[in-house]
């Protein structure tokens, strides 16, 4: 069947009529609340709350706010983020739309959607989209373009190599207009734009995989900070090894893992090099695709189908989950008439596949 | 937007892409087989103040809706003329008494024929709003011409509107995309506007001949302008369809965006996969007239049999070349050339002079370059067959479409 029209579905009953209706469809379980154990917590939590003077006629407990709407004017509640108070008044009013969590007596609004804000230290995958004299323009998904300085690459040749004119002639061949690359966050600026660096072996510009982006996605949703960002993992199906890369403002590379280029470490020996690190370091700006098998092709597209399901039933996007993901996709594509080439997880089965997930 | 807006991809993804949908059987970056559609979400009878109306959302979030308005207008007498054959003695020159076309009309109330039924394609009018593009946009007008162009096209659709020789219906389409257009969205805004147009209703004609229209208050008996089952559209009360003949089509036409890589066509493409697209082509499929496909005037057309039993007679009405993206993308620069890349770079090659991006370079695997020249015959033929083959692409688009609660 080619094609799936589906009628729409019933917009969510944020006031309940009948009590507590599809309590299952956004448990969070990474939700950042203390009382996040249990259904019947956060009801009592959420009554006790009602009980304080929080909006009474709220019963659910997903209840959303828009930018300036009054959350409360109890003065028993401290304001977390995405609130503020004005100062006339003790009420707590939402600066986003988004769902309203409590923590103890901290109130705070997690935005539904929102943009990535840097921090020093984050890993980060972001498409150029600026050329510049000495520095380059990096999307990375934040309200502001982040920048990469030409003093804050590898340069090939050598780690310590001296900046020369030639190379802010030849800028283009390091980056150019639309390539990905990943990098680290260095320093930020007052008004929150990010300088970024690629001053390590790991980082460099991006090839053999596939992109997605998931920004956006607050409050649960989408990639969030984790002890590993980047992983290699093997494949099912003799798929081979493939590398993740999940920057932290929600870009995620998917891509074939290359061991050093075949053939470069023969040529460095001719040359004269014999630190691998430079011979690394040289094939850095290469746009080259190296020759990927089919299988490898198919299991990166099945991964990057879960990264998609994950994110649009609102689950949070890390190793364990993605890994965990791409097992099922892997026994779900088995057991399917089309075997192992049936790569979908859109619609239906992404949330087939949300429940094995979430039910464990 | 349209066909030349920019999705910024490196060579290397553009390569990738590129390399995963030329496979047999393609691997499509989001898992879809070459003729799944992206699942979406339908729903008819959104406005209340239209004739008709639809919306449709897809997965990945565009969302369009469309409202259809009719309107009584007064026929430009001068065009009643020039196409309407009376008889040799009756024709009047000149100007034109009320009083004598009432006496004619009496005649010919009861038996009108087919050949006083003309319609004028300036009876329908499509516009069509994509949020962040001026409404004279190029791509703007290409895309509502693209959709007129295939509602028009068998000449049937007019001519549905016609009330009398004085006066005929004016139709509004106006097709509104609500969301950013994430990827081209021309089947969108087709599937949208046939929905749309399916649901569409006008009211019953109490009037006789050519007097002044008087209508039916009662909604519920408005007759809908594409009846549902065209093979009784005979026993169906409507003035605005056909009498007895089943030559007037019963659904409006779709149009499909369909691209080729390679050997492969693939249908529904997302933004990355138009990216690397090396033709896209906005095919318009309708149904075709059963009497026209009885005289075997079109060579296209292929019978098609839908599950009840019903011909479904398929045909192409149109074939447009869309720009693709692609043509724009910058090449990859092989590692040969490269003078950022492996031992060339080590050895300082500080001093050479750096070389310009290699315009021109030799076809070398996992380097992108972009695809040249238009469709190939091949990849027409393949094209013709996928969807118009029995039980292909326009034939399930169309099952599923009938699928939609129209309310």
């Amino acid at each position: 069947m080619p094609i799936t029209i589906l009628a729409p579905k019933p917009t969510r009953q944020a006031h309940s009529h009948n009590g507590h209706n599809d309590d299952d469809a956004m448990s969070d379980s990474g939700s950042d609340s203390s009382g996040a154990g249990g259904d019947d917590d956060l009801d009592e939590m959420v009554s006790a709350a009602a009980a304080a003077g929080l909006k009474s006629q709220r019963d659910s407990k997903y209840e959303i706010v828009t930018p300036g709407e009054v959350i409360t004017d109890d003065p028993q509640w401290m304001r977390g983020h995405g609130t503020y108070v004005n100062p006339a008044t003790s009420a707590i009013i939402s600066s986003v739309a988004g769902t309203v969590s409590r923590t103890n007596k901290l109130l705070s609004v997690r935005p539904l959607r929102a943009r990535y804000t840097p921090e020093v230290g984050d890993l980060v995958v972001g498409r150029i989209v600026e050329v510049q004299a000495k520095r380059w323009r990096v999307d990375v998904g934040a309200t502001q373009l982040a920048s990469l300085p030409l003093s804050a690459i590898n340069l090939p040749g050598g780690i310590l190599r001296k900046r020369t004119e030639t190379d802010e002639l030849q800028i283009r061949t390091f980056f150019a207009e639309g390539d990905l690359l990943i990098a680290e966050v260095q320093q930020l600026f007052q008004d929150g734009g990010a300088v970024l660096h690629t001053r390590s072996l790991k980082y460099g510009k991006l090839r053999n995989g596939v992109f997605v982006a998931v920004s956006g996605m607050g409050g649960g949703g989408g990639v969030v900070r984790s002890r590993r960002q980047v992983w290699t993992m093997d494949a099912a199906n003799g798929g081979g090894q493939i590398d993740v890369v999940l920057g932290v403002n929600g870009f995620v590379w998917i891509s074939k893992h290359v061991e050093t280029p075949e053939g470069l470490v023969e040529k460095a020996a001719t040359t004269g090099i014999t630190n691998l690190e430079e011979s690394v370091s040289a094939t850095m700006y290469s746009s080259q695709n190296d020759r990927i098998e089919v299988d490898t092709m198919r299991e990166i597209a099945r991964l990057r189908g879960v990264v998609i399901a994950l994110v649009e039933n609102g689950l949070r996007v890390d190793e364990d989950m993605l890994i965990r993901g791409y097992h099922e996709a892997v026994e779900m594509a088995m057991v399917s008439a089309d075997g192992l080439d049936d790569l979908y997880l859109g619609g239906e089965k992404g949330e087939q596949l949300a429940a094995v997930l979430t039910g464990i | 937007m349209s066909s030349t807006q920019h999705v910024l991809l490196s060579p290397a993804e553009l390569a990738y892409l590129h390399a995963s949908l030329s496979l047999t059987p393609p691997i499509r970056p989001d898992g879809r087989s070459p003729s799944q559609f992206r699942p979406l979400v339908a729903e008819t009878g959104i406005l209340p103040g239209t004739n008709g109306s639809a919306r449709i959302c897809f997965a990945d979030g565009t969302e369009a809706i469309v409202g259809v308005k009719a309107e009584v207008e007064r026929t430009r007498l001068a065009h009643d003329f020039d196409h309407n054959t009376f008889a040799a003695g009756s024709r009047l020159e000149g100007d034109f008494v009320e009083g004598s076309y009432a006496a004619d009309a009496q005649v010919d109330a009861e038996n009108v024929n087919e050949e006083q039924r003309v319609g004028d394609d300036d009876w329908v009018e499509l516009t069509v709003e994509i949020p962040g593009y001026r409404d004279d946009d190029p791509g703007t007008v290409f895309l509502a011409r693209m959709l007129g162009e295939a509602l028009l096209a068998d000449g049937e659709f007019a001519r549905k509107l016609w009330i009398n020789r004085r006066f005929h219906w004016k139709l509004f389409l106006d097709v509104i995309l609500i969301s950013p257009p994430l990827s081209y969205p021309l089947p969108l805004l087709s599937l949208t506007t046939h929905l749309a147009l399916l649901s569409t209703r006008l009211p019953r004609l109490k009037s006789e001949g050519d007097e002044d229209p008087f209508f039916d208050d009662d909604w519920a008996a408005a007759p809908f302008i594409y009846s549902r089952n065209s093979s009784n559209s005979s026993s169906s009360s409507s003035s605005t369809t056909k009498d007895g003949k089943t030559s007037t089509t019963s659904r409006p036409p779709i149009s499909l965006l369909v691209m080729a890589v390679g050997n492969n066509i693939i249908f529904d493409p997302s933004k990355e996969e138009l990216a690397v697209a090396d033709v896209a082509l906005a095919v318009s499929v309708g149904e075709a007239p059963s009497a026209a496909a009885a005289r075997g005037k079109d060579a296209m057309d292929v019978d098609t049999t839908t599950q009840d039993g019903l011909q479904r007679n398929l045909q192409i009405l149109s074939v447009r070349t869309i720009d693709p993206p692609s043509r724009l993308t910058p090449p990859g620069v092989p590692n040969a050339t490269n003078s950022a890349y492996g031992a060339a770079a080590v050895v300082a090659s500080a001093q050479k002079q750096p070389e310009a991006r290699a315009a021109e370079s030799e076809a070398v695997e996992g380097v992108w370059k972009a695809p040249r020249g238009g469709a190939r015959a091949r990849v027409m033929a393949a094209l013709v067959l996928e969807v118009l083959g029995r039980g292909g692409v326009a034939d399930e688009v169309m099952d599923a479409l009938d699928g939609v609660d129209l309310v």
